[in-house]
This record gives structure tokens, sequence and C-alpha cells, in this order.
């Protein structure tokens, strides 16, 4: 990976980042740059800055920087960053952050365009069923990325289905309105909080 | 004894195998699951990225409807366990977000406050019920059966709560009271790649391939989570390829072998719903195996 410099004199630095994206802020900021989170990250080798240098960028305020990294897309939610910190950084957390921010911000990027929409169509699901259900789950992911790796994934779901492992309906919540008070008033709610901010 | 059971979407769907043999296992043991009414998803790794609150919200309200019912819940969903167990962690750290938990819960009547004991199926086994009366129900020993345990990341990480968070061993004591021989398994808690699968396959192969190479001579590797097991089992031809090997190994889960054991029927196992066929292993049951 190619050594990248920057004049922190010369950067547009946000000094509440650390605030917006870390729960912990203060602990964030005792990082000593170990580099245990890289070490045991199982996707760091795909990421453009590992973690241990996001946590630097978020240290420092370098907002743009860290918000168009390939990295925290590439969490796979493992926690091993987050059980071997010596400084207890939930870094976990962290990069659930990013991607809220990344996404409230349109920030664009490969790894996003898959990731987020796969996220967004798992939330859908579970809104309208109150549970997940594999098949439309993928039908409205592949529909908003490519709609040919729909095909790709046939076989594996005829297989499931052949099994007994996909259900032919949707089984689903009863209390369907309870669903989505939940999810009205939560995201009612952070938008308050955004608002105030 | 009886155990209000929260299964997740996965249990419902593709590890419905795990569902029937989680509960044909406990019931074998006296115990009894007694499904959650009406249960929601837990938000998965998903909610979170949509909103903070909603990923408390949601697995809160599961955990307030269980409050009616007892002052525990059980899961065999490492992702549900997480989702659960991390609304009580973090109702703990965070006044304010009570605040914020008992608006959106007022919405449907509901309430919670975090004191819920939030329990995994394999921690339930291994210190309520306990290896040793696990091992005196055993009909058939699974014995020289070569099994590699794979636990994946969320049972004991981040809240180690009834394992290390590295080299867990619940799982192989509880194999090793089968008469099952555990193999030593270094990668027993890397991570399989989770939703990356679908969004980002290279690396998810990647990280599957790095799982099975060391086990590819196991008579089955032993999984207690709905993805993992998903993922280990379902992309092994394409895994191979990229090993330059043929990979070949059946994805169990601990309940199933729980149940060979213990000799209860298929119906109640499911083991014909895995994909890699059990033809082989059951040939080395037959093998190895010595009845009680």
């Amino acid at each position: 990976m190619p050594e990248k410099a920057f004049n922190l004199t010369r950067e547009m630095l946000d000094h509440s980042f650390a605030e917006t994206v870390a729960p912990d802020r203060e602990k964030l900021l005792t990082c000593i740059q170990c580099g245990t989170c890289t070490a045991s990250c199982p996707t760091a080798y795909a990421m453009d800055y590992t973690p241990r240098q996001l946590v630097r960028l978020v240290q420092v305020g370098m907002r743009d920087e860290a918000l168009h990294s390939r990295t925290f897309w590439l969490c796979t939610n493992c926690y091993s960053c987050t059980i071997r910190c010596p400084r207890g950084i939930a870094l976990t957390e962290t990069m659930a952050a990013l991607k809220r921010l990344a996404i409230a911000e349109h920030v664009e990027g490969p790894e996003k365009e898959t990731v987020s929409r796969f996220y967004r169509a798992f939330m859908e699901t579970v809104r309208r069923h109150g549970r997940n259900y594999e098949p439309e789950l993928l039908v409205r992911y592949y529909f908003s990325t490519n709609p040919f790796g729909l095909i790709g994934q046939a076989p594996l779901g005829l297989m499931l289905w052949r099994k007994g492992r996909i259900p032919v309906i949707p089984k689903g919540v009863k209390a369907k309105e309870e669903i989505e008070a939940i999810f009205r008033k939560s995201l009612e709610l952070d938008a308050e909080k955004e608002h105030r901010r | 004894m009886r155990y209000t059971y929260f299964p997740g979407c996965s249990l419902e769907s593709t590890a419905s195998d795990y569902d029937a043999s989680a509960r044909a296992a406990l019931r074998a043991l006296d115990g009894e699951l007694i499904e959650l009414p009406d249960w929601n998803c837990c938000g998965a790794t998903g909610a979170d990225v949509l909103s903070y609150l909603l990923s408390i919200a949601l697995p809160a309200r599961n955990l307030a409807k269980a409050q009616l019912m007892g002052d525990q819940i059980v899961t065999t969903c490492s992702s549900c366990y997480l989702n659960l167990f991390r609304v009580n962690a973090h109702l703990a750290m965070d006044a304010e977000l009570q605040g914020q938990l008992d608006v959106v819960l007022g919405e449907v009547g509901l309430h919670y406050d975090g004191s819920m004991r939030v329990r995994y199926l394999l921690e339930l086994l291994v210190t309520d019920i306990g290896v040793k009366a696990i091992a005196r129900r055993v009909q058939r020993r699974l014995g020289g059966l070569r099994v590699a345990p794979y636990y994946g990341c969320l049972v004991a990480r981040p809240y180690a709560e009834f394992d290390g968070p590295d080299l867990p061993t619940s799982m192989d004591r509880l194999l090793t009271a089968l008469g099952a021989t555990v193999v030593p398994y270094v990668m027993k808690t890397r991570c399989c790649g989770g939703v990356l699968m679908t969004t980002q396959r290279d690396i998810a192969l990647k990280l599957v391939g790095d799982l099975l190479a060391p086990v590819r001579d196991v008579d089955c590797v032993v999984t207690v989570c709905p993805l993992c097991q998903l993922n280990l089992e379902a992309y092994q031809r394409n895994v191979g390829s990229r090993l330059g090997e043929r990979v070949h190994v059946p994805i169990l889960y601990f309940t199933q072998l729980m149940g060979l054991a213990f000799a209860l029927p298929e119906p109640e196992l499911k083991l014909k719903a895995n994909l890699m066929g059990t033809d082989r292993l059951f040939s080395r049951l037959g093998q190895a195996s010595a009845w009680v």
C-alpha cells in the first residue's frame, strides 16, 4: 500500500469529527497507533486505509479522507479489534457510525454501492414483514445493483428451497403496525437529534 | 426447565435444521424452548447502518415482550445474541439512551430497562445443564469422529460473557462429551465474512478459504451460527477453485451432533437438509460409533 503524506497545516480539519463517529471520543483520542486492530482485522488486507490509519484520520479530524475510505465498508462486524484494543476503543461501533455518516452525506464509492444497498434492501424487507425474508431481500438487493446477479444466486436458492430451507411465503410479524411504529419513531428521533446538531 | 426462546429469522428459513435440532436436543435433556410470541428481527448488522436507535429498539421490543414470560431469553443465532446483549450493555453505559428507548417503545405500549438475562443456547447447555449431564444422555458415542469446532465471531466477542474471545472451549467440551474427537483449530473464531459473501464476494471467499483449508480432512465442521453455517457450506466449490483443491466438508450444527449422539430420529435433526450430504459422515459413524 503506497504511503500517503499529509501536511496537516493545509488540511481542512474537523475537530468535532471524533465526537461525531465515536461513542467514546475520549478513548479514541488515546489511541497509541500500536496496530493491534489492523493485525486482528480479517479484511484489512483489502482496505485502502488500515483500521489503525483510519483511527488516525478520525483523531486528527480528516473527515473527507476518512469518509471516502473503503475501510469501514469492508468491516464485517467481527469485533476482533474491539476486544483486543489495549485502549479499549470500541472501533466496531465507530465503523458503523462512519457507514451512517457516509450514507447521510451521499459519499460515493464502489463498496458503498454494494454494502449500503444490501443493508437498505435488508431493512426495507424487515420493515415490511418484521422479519427477514431471503428471497425478497435478494430480489431487492440485486435489482438495486445488478439484476443479472440474481441469476448467479438462483442455483443456490433452488437447492436451499428443495432442502426445505426457504419458506414459500414469509412468516413475518403479526403486529406489523408495531414494527412500523418502531421504525418511524426511531428515525424521527434521529432526525430531531441531527437537526439540533 | 422451560426457556423463552428467540429463534431469529434464519432459524425459520436457511437454518430450519438448526431450529429443529436445537428444540429436539434440549427436549432430550428435559428442557423445553418456548418460542417468544410474535418476535421480530433483531436488526442483524443492518439496523445499525440505518439508525443507531433502531438497532437498539428492534431487539428491545423482543426483550420487553420476553420480560412478560420470565427473566431470561435464549437464542441460537450469534447475531441475535449480540444484538440482544448489546441492548443491555448500551443501556447500562448511556443514560440518555434509556429516555429515547422509552419514547420509541412507548409507541407500542412496551417498556424495557435492561434487566433481562440474555443467554446463548450453547452457554445454557454447558453451564446450566452441564457437560456431565449431556454425557449421561449419550446413547451412541460418536467415537473417533473427527470434528473441527467453529465458533465464529459473536459468540464470545465483544462481550465474552461465557467463554474466551479468541480461543473458546465450551463447544469443544460439549463435543468431547459426545465422544467425538475435537481437532485443534486455531481459526475457530476467525470471521466467515458475514454479509460480504453477497456484497464483496471475493473477500468473503478468501476468508472462508482460510477457514476451510486447514480442516479439509475432518469428518465435519461444527458451527453455532446460521450465517457461518451457510457461508462455510454453500460456496465450497468456489473456495475449492481458489485453493486449487477440492473442498467437500459437511458443516453441521452442534445440536445436530448432539441429536446423533442422543440417537434422535432424522425428522428432528434434519441432517438431510445439509447441502454437502452426510453419507460419508454416516459411513464413518457406522465404523466408529459405539452404542452405549
